[in-house]
């Protein structure tokens, strides 16, 4: 379609020289564009993939905060993969966990964990482990201020879970973080450990049937696994 | 050719593609430096955080120009353009702490916020429910922080040196004509709601918003709570009645019913009182509050309340030498119904609806007499933020109030139309300092006059944690309606507060000291021999505005949440040094509801393995003024100063399995013989200590929630 465009009054050879020169070049940018194409999907898999790498492997407060940022540049750059968003607010929990960080500072890291969690929301509604995640950033969110919070988040955070399950029973994370909650709840505040156990096993039960190899939520046995130690 | 160039600008593309360019630098914070930092190239991936030495260091896998975005929470984020060639890049870049986040300088002269979530918060709603001796009484757990004193025997709130009547409640900001009960002679009531309604209060001991009016001393700002969680049931047994509220929760709304039922001659009949009562006081009270979520910020609340109480009982009270008896009945009926919602644009609308009808019926002897008061107010309010935190705030109010008074066959009343104005704008120079400006007017039929109040705040932060602030405002309040249906040529009291205050918040950490001077004028003055008591009708002569008065003092409020595991206390302390010539003082004096010294220590703690929580507050209040007829002085002499140790233990239990509470307390622990006062008779020959109702009271109740596994009440 190209040649159309061709000046006259060039001879055959230029010509063919040229039609050379345009096959290569078309398809040099074909490859390109379909590495390209193919690749946005690809790398962006890659790219939650080695997040979740990391996340499943560190330890240290510092890592966790590299693990965040990790997934917070991609959130930024893909702003319509609720993914991308999802994960930045889960990892951006474990960063609130660090108590030497002053409380207003954590407050602060669960309201931005929350607003990862909101734009997932927008992106894919309804949906269990968002849900989930939503119900477990407000517990923690109670845990930084126990004294004045835990009459309003606690049932706030429960309601959360509670639809979490509802919308699908078979997500093993909505009875994960409810029996996490019902783990430090004190037992005279409606929680307790043996309550716990009930939905923790539950939750174990579909951790051992699911495999996880794609980058859709899978986290959460070894914490199932480590609550449930703590029990017996 | 052209073919050729494209051929070539587009291997060199996909070659340079290859080609690395390295980013590296150090991130630093006031010269120090600062980890964690995220780096990132905007439309990319690529970034990376840098090190516990603020140092970072990545590779990008392409050249161009690109915006460079470094955060990290607490911290304001920031970028820098740059060009990516094949030069390696080194940066120093420097971040600046978020204020505005983290700890931006508030309005908070004059101000003690209370609630859940709230930034700034010195009690929460929990707090107000468990703090020992105020038993689950908002205006009580309030006579725990600074600026208040103890109510002895008069209902209210009395705030650095004003009277009780200078308090004004706001119900979701509407003004609650009177949130006490009829006042029995020399004995404090309690207010009529309900703590659990609120999720939050604000309460000012001074210079608060022009939001707000028609209060001289202290604005009280209660706000109550949004959708409850689940559907439930509660109940309680108390040594004092029974109660029980339904909750129903549907996807947006929800509907509290709720009832109660307390009658105190049980608990009468096992603790001595220092009462001669004829019929011990008895409370019905019914409940219904709606609330719905009309769209995504529209919330409407509509809550309704309905309260009966009836006391008799005999006293050595007034003119007479011989004592009086006294009955009480009154009914009391509140309705508050309030709206909000955002417009697309951005401004915040609040509006108003509620009704306050209180008819109080009682006899002093064979006298009948009787005290009707309705108030109809509607309010509209419309604010909007304006280029980030910067807020105008704009509002008008109108209510009419009724006022009558019977005694056997003789009556009197007035009505009253009040319209009010109110336009406030709090700006932010950076986020070190705020201001916030704000003008009142208000214009009362029965005074036939304006007023204008102008009000004026100022914060500056000190320090990461701290903050000083400034506080001018001027305050105008009808006379008290028994004084206005007596005369309809009186004018506005007045009063002008400066306050200046420094407050320290970090990490559980709360200390705050203000002091301020307080400026009383027009207050009125009337003609009567000897000291007032304030039951029944009375008749005043030359009722007049030639009143004056001054309040000046120090407040200092310590509290610490994270110190010791489980517990927190806070230790309050307030000087006042206020005399005021009023009613029918001759001259400057010392009110009796005002205490030189007042202290409060109120302590909590958790108890895991008893599952229960120990309260324990100790108030002292240095003696307070009475009236004594042999002394030239008027209100010359003083009483001893008052000693309370207040006790209190939630037990969490479950009672058929469900969650439950077992509460007792006890005030006065040591039973310290506290006198709020003397009476005399008529001809001076007799006096008659006032004392407290009982001196020391115990009180048991179970609280059992249903339905609900959680924490709730």
């Amino acid at each position: 379609m190209l040649t159309r465009n061709f000046p006259t009054g060039l001879n055959q050879s230029t010509l063919s020289r040229n039609r050379n020169h345009i096959r290569l070049i078309i398809t040099g940018l074909a490859v390109f564009l379909f590495t390209a194409g193919l690749s946005a999907q690809d790398r962006f898999t890659a790219a939650i993939r080695k997040g979740i790498t990391m996340m499943d492997s560190t330890a240290s407060s510092a890592a966790n905060q590299e693990t965040a940022n990790y997934f917070e540049r991609i959130a930024n750059a893909e702003p319509g993969q609720w993914l991308a968003q999802y994960y930045t607010g889960l990892t951006l929990i474990y960063v609130g966990y660090d108590e030497s960080k002053d409380r207003e500072t954590r407050d602060l890291i669960f309201d931005k964990a929350m607003e990862f969690a909101d734009k997932a929301d927008k992106l894919h509604p309804q949906n269990s482990d968002i849900y989930a995640l939503k119900g477990y950033i407000l517990f923690m969110k109670m845990a930084v201020a126990p004294q004045s919070r835990a009459m309003t988040m606690i049932p706030a955070s429960n309601t959360l879970l509670e639809k979490a399950i509802a919308l699908d029973p078979a997500n093993p994370r909505g009875y994960l973080l409810k029996g996490q909650n019902l783990f430090y709840t004190p037992e005279a505040f409606g929680g307790g450990k043996e309550k716990a156990a009930v939905l923790l096993k539950q939750a174990a039960v579909i951790f051992e049937t699911q495999n996880n190899n794609g980058i859709e939520p899978s986290w959460g046995k070894r914490r199932c696994q480590s609550l449930l130690d703590k029990i017996n | 050719m052209k073919q050729l160039a494209l051929f070539i600008t587009l291997s060199c593309f996909l070659l340079t593609a290859q080609g690395q360019i390295n980013i590296s630098g150090t991130v630093k914070t006031n010269g120090r430096p600062l980890p964690g930092v995220n780096l990132r190239l905007v439309g990319t991936y690529e970034g990376t955080s840098s090190d516990s030495t603020g140092a970072f260091h990545f590779i990008s896998p392409e050249p161009g120009t690109f915006t460079l975005v470094f955060s990290i929470t607490g911290y304001k984020s920031d970028s820098v353009k740059i060009v990516l060639d094949s030069a390696a890049l080194n940066l120093s870049l420097t971040m600046k702490a978020d204020m505005i986040e983290l700890n931006a300088v508030t309005i908070n002269a004059g101000t003690l916020e209370t609630g859940d979530n709230k930034k700034g918060a010195v009690l929460t709603s929990l707090d107000v429910a468990t703090t020992a001796g105020a038993v689950a009484d908002v205006v009580a757990a309030l006579q725990t922080l600074p600026g208040t004193a103890q109510a002895f025997g008069e209902n209210g709130l009395f705030v650095r040196g004003g009277t009780g009547a200078e308090t004004q409640a706001y119900f979701d900001g509407m003004l609650v004509k009177s949130a006490f009960g009829s006042q029995l002679p020399d004995m404090a009531g309690r207010s009529r709601f309900s703590p659990f309604l609120f999720k939050g209060t604000s309460f000012s001991t001074g210079g608060y918003s022009a939001q707000y009016g028609q209060a001289l001393s202290s604005a009280l700002l209660l706000e109550t709570k949004d959708l409850p969680e689940k559907t439930s049931d509660e109940f309680s047994i108390l040594s004092v009645g029974v109660s029980a509220a339904h909750t129903q929760r549907w996807k947006k709304s929800s509907l509290v019913v709720g009832g109660s039922y307390y009658n105190l001659a049980p608990l009468y009949s096992v603790i001595g009182q220092n009462i001669d009562w004829i019929r011990a006081p008895e409370e019905v009270q019914a409940s219904v509050q709606f609330k719905q979520q009309v769209s995504k910020r529209g919330m409407l609340k509509i809550y309704s309340q309905f309260n009966r109480t009836r006391a008799d009982l005999r006293t050595g009270f007034g003119q007479s030498q011989d004592p009086a008896d006294i009955v009480n009945r009154n009914n009391n009926y509140y309705v508050n119904a309030t709206y909000k919602d955002e417009t697309s644009n951005g401004w915040k609308i609040q509006s108003g609806l509620s009704l306050y009808i209180n008819n109080e019926t009682g006899k002093v002897n064979a006298n009948q007499y009787k005290l009707d008061n309705d108030q109809y107010q509607v309010r509209l309010v419309f604010s909007r933020y304006l280029f980030g935190r910067n807020l105008i705030r704009t509002g008008i109010e109108s209510s009419y109030n009724k006022h009558g008074e019977g005694w056997n066959e003789l009556g009197r009343h007035f009505n009253n139309r009040m319209q009010a104005g109110f336009v406030e704008t709090e700006f932010y120079l950076g986020s070190k300092f705020v201001t916030r400006v704000g003008i009142r007017t208000e214009n009362n039929s029965i005074l036939s006059a304006w007023n204008l109040a102008p009000r004026l705040s100022f914060a500056l932060k000190a320090g990461i944690h701290g903050q000083l602030a400034l506080a001018y405002g001027s305050f105008y309040q009808n006379p008290d309606d028994t004084y206005l249906v007596q005369n309809h040529d009186l004018d506005y009291e007045k009063a002008s507060h400066f306050i200046f205050n420094y407050v320290y918040q970090h990490s559980g950490i709360t200390f705050r000291a203000e002091t301020y001077y307080k400026r009383y004028s027009s207050l009125t003055k009337y003609d009567f021999e000897g000291y007032s008591q304030n039951i029944g009708v009375n008749n005043f002569t030359n009722l007049r505005n030639t009143g004056k008065g001054y309040a000046k003092g120090f407040d200092i409020f310590f509290r610490d949440r994270t110190s010791i595991p489980g517990a927190q206390y806070w230790i309050s302390y307030s000087w006042l040094d206020t005399r005021r010539d009023f009613r029918n003082y001759p001259a400057l004096a010392v009110p009796p509801f005002a205490a030189r010294h007042s202290l409060n220590i109120v302590y909590k703690q958790y108890i895991p393995w008893l599952k229960t929580e120990v309260g324990t507050t100790y108030t002292f209040s240095s003696g307070r003024t009475y009236y004594n007829p042999h002394n030239p002085v008027f209100l010359g002499n003083k009483t001893r100063s008052f000693n309370n140790l207040s006790l209190n233990i939630s037990y969490l239990t479950r009672v058929f399995n469900e969650f439950a509470v077992v509460y007792a307390s006890v005030t006065n622990l040591p039973g310290f013989n506290n006198i709020y006062g003397y009476n005399y008779s008529a001809d001076g020959t007799k006096m008659n200590p006032i004392l407290p109702a009982a001196n020391r009271n115990i009180f048991i109740g179970l609280l059992v929630t249903i339905g609900d596994n959680t924490f709730n009440h």
